[in-house]
């Protein structure tokens, strides 16, 4: 397989040229430029398996719910343990939560458990949610010494305390540390230019594409001033690439489809075979950083599945209805009297944001093949616990 | 990163100090009760830089100050020595792993946990490796030493006590997860947090557990010793006094978020922030809150106590008055997780993520 591919996702030429400084009240609607080809040089492709997304389970989405799992904005461990294994028995189908484990994962697996520490400490992947998902992996025979919780930033992580909070003998591990740019492969990469800078690629982290064998990935459940949300496709692949924020410049945004060409990225695509959202705490604005209260709310949801695009789907039409709930516009709006330089505007009016959202970036992800976008061909079970 | 360690020595005069003996500032918190004060009063923000020293990486951890001698510890590996009068560099050693520790000084010796598990013992003046200790998983915790001997946690779930003079081991103490709580040292007892959810009181002279007590999550943040409470912060959102000889609970306080933030004290006021943006100030008797003072969206580092005023690395670094909680000034720089200021003379050190270091004054 030729590793160097181009997704051509539009034919804009130099966005950069057009785009950059346009006030976007003069753009009329002209708000969802299309993004310029994104060159694309993978990894090694591990060897052939099902795994890899959509992975077993095309589609299916479990929904697990239960009020008790978040009480004065505590997550309580014993009850997302119950959780977690009701949800990946009735994912799987198996009869135990360690056979359901065994599905995914083997002993002489690496195992990376992907979180989203950033937004810590207001919403981030709970430290509670991410020993239960330990303790399913060594259910499964992996020892705690192959196991590594990782994420981009370090800094995040360490005020998330994960460090402190995770068993003994799992590693935790920043990518970026303090020691600039050892921790990507710049072998393998995405190249366009979005707004015309000069550092255009973006490097695969070498954790992903060389350490670890698995990935399990517990993004957060969050609306996000960029992509729309932020869910499994996000925090997997602004989260294994360095120089993303390059793909947004204010108004406009280029997540779509950058996103989702990440995530159809060698070896990360393989090796990403569970994904458990945690919606335990869900910000329906602000996100993906915020931490005023009044914009997160404690919903107790858990959600189950090897299709990232499923899941985000689902989360999508969650975010959507919570905002409409709440009678702010809908991420999909593109109203150029809503876009505001002032970050403080923006994280305590919803009705504000930084960019134009594009939530599409699901969509162009299923037209990847990384799982399905359409609500109505999505097997959503639900499971409320209490 | 596995290359041997190393110190390279700078050409130039020694250091040349204008700071009284007073101003040392030798460990965490600048004591091992983890008071965090000196005295100094810093009512007014500083007006000028008066240098500013660009470290190898990223600095998480804390300065100490000892002997006209600053220490910091950049996150690449690096321990920086650098005269605290000029910011010339003196020394630099190599510890060959990342360090997340904040260094200890113990007369003439500088010590410092690293992620291999190391802790190392250096000469002050020379930066000269004396001895090293070895932990099973990283030390990020920052070394203590009392009567001849280190105290150090580690993340392999021990705490362990080391000869000061060789570094020979005394004793292990295994507890019940990974350690990332700096302990805080009586005469007789060893206190320290964990993230098993317990405080532990340990004999220093054997390790053996005394009492534990538990709290409602994980235990990221150091204790402080006031008389006969010991003070620390959990993940479980409370603020706890903790009877020093038993472990029980004498009070405990309730804030929005998490606390990493590790206290210090003055007088009746214990002092901690939250990770929900404020820093408090409580009664230790009591667990009254006196006041709290919005200072950042979140704050996991320490404070540290002036005359007067508290000061702490949020965002920026902030200036609180004691007696009202009222903020007296801010500066934009001073970023830090857990890194916290020294407050000596009439000069303000700070390190930052950014990996710069500043006097300021």
């Amino acid at each position: 397989m030729d590793r160097r591919t181009f997704v051509k996702a539009g034919c804009l030429g130099s966005a950069s040229l057009f785009l950059d400084g346009l006030d976007p009240k003069a753009l009329g609607d002209v708000t969802a430029p299309q993004a310029p080809p994104i060159e694309v040089v993978h990894g090694a492709k591990p060897a052939k398996s099902s795994l890899g997304m959509p992975g077993l389970f095309p589609g299916r989405v479990v929904e697990v719910h239960d009020s008790t799992s978040i009480v004065r904005n505590r997550v309580s461990q014993p009850v997302v343990r119950g959780m977690i294994e009701r949800g990946m028995k009735e994912l799987t189908g198996e009869r135990s939560a360690a056979a359901a484990w065994a599905k995914f994962v083997e002993p002489s697996d690496i195992v990376g458990v992907k979180i989203n520490p950033s937004g810590a400490p207001a919403c981030c992947s709970s430290p509670e949610i991410v020993r239960e998902i330990i303790n399913g992996v060594r259910s499964a025979g992996v020892p705690a010494a192959n196991i590594v919780v990782y994420d981009r930033y370090e800094d995040e992580i360490d005020i998330g305390s994960y460090q402190a909070l995770l068993p003994a003998g799992v590693r935790v591990f920043g990518i970026e540390n303090g020691l600039a740019d050892a921790g990507y492969d710049p072998n393998i990469y995405c190249q366009a230019t979005f707004f015309g800078e000069w550092e255009n690629r973006s490097y695969m982290a070498r954790i992903v594409a060389h350490s670890v064998t698995k990935i399990i990935n517990v993004p957060t459940m969050k609306d996000h001033s960029a992509s729309g949300v932020t869910g499994c496709l996000k925090n997997l692949g602004y989260g294994t690439f360095n120089n993303v924020a390059r793909s947004h410049r204010s108004p406009y945004s280029f997540t779509d489809p950058l996103i989702g060409v990440m995530c159809s990225v060698e070896p990360l695509r393989s090796k990403a075979v569970l994904h458990i959202m945690d919606g335990t705490r869900q910000v329906w604005h602000g996100g993906p950083l915020t931490q005023v209260q009044d914009f997160i709310y404690q919903a107790g949801t858990l959600y189950f599945g090897t299709d990232p695009v499923a899941i985000d789907t689902v989360e999508l039409d969650a975010i959507e209805t919570k905002r409409r709930q709440e009678g702010v516009p809908s991420v999909w709006t593109h109203d150029a009297d809503s876009i505001t330089s002032n970050s403080q505007e923006f994280y305590h009016n919803p009705r504000k944001n930084l960019f134009y959202r594009r939530p599409g970036h699901i969509a162009s992800a299923g037209k990847l093949g990384l799982g399905i976008a359409d609500l109505k061909r999505i097997d959503h079970g639900r499971v409320d616990l209490g | 990163m596995s290359q041997p360690p190393q110190t390279d020595k700078m050409p130039g005069p020694s250091p040349t100090s204008d700071l009284p003996p007073e101003s040392d500032w030798p460990t965490l918190l600048h004591d091992n009760s983890r008071t965090g004060r000196l005295g100094i009063r810093v009512a007014r923000a500083p007006e000028k830089v008066r240098w500013q020293f660009r470290a190898a990486s990223s600095i998480r951890s804390a300065p100490v100050l000892g002997g006209g001698i600053l220490y910091a510890a950049a996150m690449g590996g690096t321990l920086h020595a650098i005269d605290a009068s000029t910011g010339r560099e003196i020394w630099q050693f190599r510890a060959g792993s990342h360090i997340h520790s904040t260094p200890a000084i113990s007369g003439k010796t500088i010590l410092f946990g690293s992620d291999s598990g190391k802790v190392f013992a250096l000469d002050c003046e020379s930066g000269k490796q004396l001895w090293e200790a070895s932990a099973a998983a990283e030390v990020w915790t920052s070394p203590v030493v009392s009567n001849n001997t280190v105290f150090f946690g580690s993340a392999d779930s021990s705490v362990y006590a080391v000869d000061a003079a060789s570094g020979s081991k005394r004793w292990t103490q295994k507890l019940g997860g990974k350690i990332y709580s700096t302990p805080a040292v009586s005469a007789q007892q060893l206190y320290v947090g964990c993230g098993d959810t317990y405080v532990y009181s340990l004999e220093t002279a054997s390790g053996k557990i005394s009492w534990q007590t538990p709290t409602g999550n994980g235990i990221d943040s150091s204790p402080a010793v006031a008389g006969s409470s010991v003070l620390i912060g959990s993940e479980d959102f409370f603020f706890y006094a903790l009877d020093a000889g038993t472990g029980s609970i004498r009070w405990k306080y309730e804030t929005g978020l998490g606390i990493s933030s590790s206290p210090a004290v003055a007088g009746d006021l214990g002092f901690v922030g939250s990770k929900d943006g404020f820093l408090y100030a409580l009664e230790i008797q009591s667990g009254r809150l006196r006041w709290k003072t919005r200072v950042s969206d979140v704050v996991t580092s320490p404070p540290v106590v002036g005359s007067g005023v508290v000061c702490i690395q949020a965002g920026g670094i902030h200036a609180v008055d004691i007696a009202t909680g009222g903020v007296l000034w801010r500066a934009g720089l001073g970023g830090a997780v857990q890194s916290a200021p020294i407050l000596a003379g009439n000069v303000i050190y700070l390190a930052t993520n950014d990996g710069e270091v500043y006097a300021l004054e």
